[in-house]
């Protein structure tokens, strides 16, 4: 296995040569595959046949990461048509592969979140997961209380003999409660004796859930996400159980996604509509930051808390954080390399 | 050619005949085959929402019994070994059965960790060259070549004396020894992947430490031992192949063994995460005591804790161990206290609380349980077959008529 | 009676009816846009709307939130923007294209102040160091003019509000600033958030996120709202939103109970 197949990057050479040995049998009808004369023959004709094709050769499509651009068009085509077909929009699927001289990084100021989750909210109204009560957000708020020295609490510990002084608050929330809420619900915020922190898909250099995946349906693209290949995924859930900053999903059943909430501008790899039975997580906008655009949550924060930009320009907005703020970054000790950051002023 | 072919038709035909207890057990079983049809088919149309799983805890009963299964089907090597590197003559002559119930616990394994797919039709993903078959890096891509390797291992080696017996003819050593002695080393690596593929997580603290595949072996030839001890009991009750009491007797002995060792394991994880509990010890500290009125899981843990200790305890007295009539029903405590350690005690707390620190509570569905006790069902189903002529031929009376 | 009948001539019905007819053709077209307009807020509720429409196919230029009204989603995030106008200092804004919306359409009394009021001749004009005193006036805006929330007791209407052209404030050397770039004004106090602002590491923009891209600056004013920056005993600079809804609670969990920590 080489060092490119082990962080992801797509190793043109190596694809190439097992492409031989994967689809020799057929590649060697013509350089057709089995999804190539399916596909075109779905794509050709405008049936109920053309339909029950095209979907016989989506579920024979292989890996994306390893098709050439030629079946990877024919692939975002035919979903195109399926998904217009069922939203009833005209829905395109974008193939742009990552840029060159990019690598993106996100940085969250906790100084200025004021909890007001507009960011999850935001990301929903942009990639197409699914509502009501099967309800999915990428983006989790913790709030964290901070609690109170309060003089009552002060006997509250460990007893005299045990050799540790009584005394403090061992036991009661102050300082800042270790345990983040979830559901917090106030009636305004920020409140008074809290603050919050997002959390997302930290986008790692060295992601865990890329090295369990038991068929590489998730790895790290070039420009730095991590990515999940909807219809590669096999549902096992590894990568939910390794990742540390719980940040993928599962699409338990089929989603339930209204057409007139559905987002037609998509991507392969970002926000098209999924299926039941596969993981999905924030993709740092695929769809916008690969056309230049900022992603949803980054626009929406009202606060201006959260920066985004290409981590190879010195003059980004991310590096100028980088140089000039107090930065870290969550469960560092973990090795995973987030490229998600936190700072503060 | 021929030959195999009677093998197998003789081989099917005794099985399919039985009295009326055999088909009795049979149509018990088939029950709950039913449900698991219906079961399989709602979570088949309508995604794994028909089960109580939740992104909080995504592993649960499914990778529970899969988990647990692993473990028997490697304690079959407690049959195996002694048999073959000790030379126990009375486990000799009955290592078939233990291959047997290798067999029948990894079908069981392969049964649950379909239902545990989110999309099972698309397995073929991850067969090597039509599909991408990520190994060395993913642990369940070592788990799957273990496996299926175990299961080759056991179908070769176990129909191969079979046969040979069937055909009475003398078994060639320079092919079944190599096959039963990789299978031995096998069994160990089937669980200590297994375990492996929970622990490399630094994720989820609770499984992320060294002691997880010793635990995992341990609990295992505990287990699966006193799975066969109970088989063994049944098959001396009910069917004319006497298995001596020596056989018993080791297995016991390595039942008692194993648990002693796993009770200390238990205590010595115990003793670390608690001394001083820091936030890697959540989970444990919810699955003993719950956590601020979340207390699901905490009568589970005590359940099998105490049977556990107690089956150890009367398992120590060589007058009960050996007392062949009770000896069964504590086996029978055993495997469920170790179910239960297993299921509970480990699988579902290493999810709560979550790696961001959301406590939750899982609840599996009717369809899910149902589910289960299929897939346990068809095993047994499975394992009664495989035994029932296994018998037949250890006894003889399946045998290849020449003409 | 006779004028009554003279009413009701034949032109006159003619005029009745197309008056009619156009009064209610009139009230269906309110009642369906009435119907139909979302308004919601970008960032600061009641100084920053916006009015949902289509922009295209199948493309709206804002998607807002029920619960809060919030704009949670720009469809183009430049559609009612303008050129942010001449800066002086080098900045963020000179590697790539700069946008704003404009201030003063979101001003309901910009268009009569310095017209209708303050036209120079009433009400009399003060001079620009003139002491702070009570105003009788813009109490919805700032209810107690010798208790500003803003600066601390430091500063009051008229060291940001030019005093003889009210259509314009004023920096501390006597220099004009337009509504619609609240910066130049607010730097001068506050410039290190100023600078910070020009590089992009305060504040927000939305748009494309090269160094090199186009992207829409929101100004100050659309975030903090000068005259109630202090928000009372919290001292903060931004006003409380209310925030949106939790996420739903997992299979298996009535109520989130566990976590609330207050009651420990």
């Amino acid at each position: 296995m080489t060092e490119n197949e082990q962080s992801g990057v797509p190793d043109n050479e190596d694809s190439a040569a097992k492409a031989i040995t994967r689809r020799g049998f057929v590649k060697k009808a013509g350089d057709l595959s089995v999804t190539s004369v399916l596909g075109t023959a779905a794509l050709m004709t405008n049936s109920d046949e053309a339909e029950a094709n095209s979907s016989w050769a989506e579920w024979f499509q292989g890996s994306y990461r390893l098709m050439s651009q030629e079946e990877k068009d024919e692939a975002c085509t035919r979903l195109e048509r399926r998904y217009s077909e069922e939203y009833g929009k005209d829905v395109t699927v974008d193939s742009t592969p990552a840029q060159e001289g990019v690598l993106f990084g996100y940085a969250l100021n906790i100084q200025k979140c004021i909890g007001c989750r507009r960011c999850a909210k935001a990301c929903v109204k942009e990639n197409n997961q699914s509502r009501g009560d099967q309800e999915i957000e990428w983006i989790r708020v913790l709030k964290m209380e901070k609690g109170d020295f309060d003089a009552s609490k002060m006997a509250d510990g460990y007893p005299d003999s045990y050799g540790i002084q009584v005394g403090g608050n061992a036991y009661s929330a102050a300082g800042v409660v270790l345990e983040g809420e979830h559901y917090y619900e106030p009636e305004v915020v920020p409140e008074e004796d809290a603050f919050y922190m997002p959390m997302q898909c930290m986008q790692c250099e060295k992601p865990p859930c890329v090295k369990v995946c038991p068929v590489r349906t998730t790895f790290r693209e070039p420009d730095g996400v991590v990515v999940v290949d909807y219809n590669w995924c096999i549902g096992c859930r590894m990568c939910i159980g390794a990742c540390p900053y719980w940040a993928r999903r599962f699409n338990w059943g089929e989603p339930k996604l209204p057409k007139e909430d559905m987002n037609p501008n998509t991507h392969y790899y970002g926000n098209r509509p999924r299926m039941k039975g596969v993981v999905e997580k924030c993709t740092f906008c695929m769809q916008r930051t690969r056309k230049g655009r900022y992603p949803a949550c980054v626009e929406v924060c009202p606060v201006g808390a959260r920066k985004f930009g290409n981590l190879l320009d010195p003059d980004s907005e991310i590096r100028n954080i980088l140089a000039t703020k107090k930065v870290f970054r969550l469960k560092a000790e973990l090795n995973t390399y987030p490229k998600f950051f936190y700072y503060m002023d | 050619m021929k030959k195999k072919i009677s093998f197998v038709a003789d081989f099917s035909s005794y099985v399919l005949k039985g009295g009326l207890k055999f088909y009795a057990w049979l149509g018990f079983l088939g029950i709950f085959v039913l449900g698991w049809a219906y079961g399989n088919y709602m979570q088949w149309t309508n995604g794994m929402i028909v089960t109580g799983l939740t992104d909080q805890v995504s592993w649960g009963l499914y990778l529970a019994n899969f988990v647990f299964l692993v473990g028997v089907a490697a304690g079959a090597v407690t049959v195996v070994f002694p048999a073959y590197v000790y030379k126990h003559k009375a486990l000799h002559e009955v290592t078939v059965l233990g291959e047997m119930l290798a067999i029948a616990a990894v079908v069981m394994c392969m049964l649950f960790v379909l239902n545990h797919m989110g999309r099972p039709d698309r397995l073929w993903h991850m067969m090597p060259i039509i599909g991408v078959y990520n190994w060395p890096g993913s642990m369940l891509a070592w788990d799957v070549i273990v496996l299926v390797g175990y299961l080759i291992l056991n179908v070769t080696g176990g129909f191969y004396y079979l046969y040979k017996k069937y055909m009475q003819e003398p078994l060639n050593n320079k092919f079944y020894l190599p096959v039963i002695f990789i299978a031995i080393v096998w069994a160990l690596s089937i669980h200590t992947v297994t375990a492996f593929l929970i622990n490399t997580m630094p994720a989820r603290p609770m499984w992320h430490h060294g002691m997880m595949p010793i635990r995992f072996i341990t609990t295992a030839f505990a287990a699966g031992p006193a799975l066969i001890i109970i088989v063994f009991t049944i098959i001396r009750n009910n069917t004319k192949l006497w298995i001596k009491d020596e056989a018993i007797d080791l297995l016991s002995q390595i039942v008692v063994w194993c648990l002693g060792i796993a009770l200390f394991l238990t205590m010595s994880e115990i003793v670390t995460e608690l001394y001083h509990p820091t936030e890697h010890s959540l989970g444990l500290q919810y699955l003993l005591f719950g956590h601020n009125g979340l207390t699901a899981l905490v009568p589970w843990f005590w359940f099998s804790i105490v049977a556990l200790i107690v089956t150890f305890i009367l398992l120590l007295i060589p007058s009960i161990r050996k007392d062949h009539k009770k000896l069964p029903y504590i086996c029978a405590v055993v495997f469920l206290g170790i179910w239960v350690e297993k299921g509970m005690g480990l699988m579902i707390p290493g999810s709560i609380p979550t790696p961001v620190g959301e406590f939750t509570e899982y609840y599996p569905t009717l369809i899910e349980i149902a589910n289960c006790l299929g897939n346990w069902a068809i095993g047994f189903i499975v394992l009664t077959f495989l035994l029932k002529g296994a018998i037949g031929i250890l006894l003889g009376e399946v045998r290849y008529a020449s003409k | 009676m006779q004028a009554n009948k003279q009413v009701f001539t034949s032109m006159n019905m003619k005029r009745i009816a197309s008056a009619s007819v156009f009064y209610a053709l009139l009230l269906c077209a309110c009642s369906t846009a009435m119907a139909e307009d979302t308004v919601c807020f970008e960032s600061r509720e009641g100084a920053s709307k916006v009015t949902q429409k289509d922009i295209g196919e199948e493309l709206k230029n804002v998607k807002c939130s029920d619960k809060t009204g919030g704009v949670l989603w720009w469809g183009d995030p430049y559609d009612g923007t303008q050129p942010m106008g001449e800066m002086p200092i080098e900045a963020d804004y000179t590697h790539g294209e700069a946008v704003v919306k404009s201030r003063i359409d979101q001003l309901t009394l910009y268009p009569i102040c310095g017209v209708a009021c303050h036209n120079g001749t009433y009400p009399a004009p003060v001079e620009a160091d003139a002491p702070p005193r009570q105003l009788m006036m813009h109490m919805d805006l700032v209810p107690d003019a010798l208790d500003l929330q803003h600066g601390n007791g430091g500063i009051w209407c008229l060291d940001c509000h030019d005093a003889k052209t009210r259509n314009k404030l004023v920096d501390n050397a006597g220099n004009l600033v337009d509504f619609n770039q609240p910066q130049k004004l607010c730097g001068k106090c506050h410039g290190q958030v100023y600078r910070r602002w020009r590089e992009g590491v305060h504040g927000k923009r939305i748009g494309e996120w090269a160094t090199t891209g186009k992207k829409r600056w929101f100004v100050c004013t659309e975030c903090h709202n000068p005259h109630d920056v202090q928000q009372g005993e919290r001292k903060s600079g931004f006003a409380q939103l209310v925030p949106e809804p939790a996420p739903i609670l997992p299979k298996g969990m009535k109520n989130a109970d566990h976590e609330r920590h207050s009651e420990h």
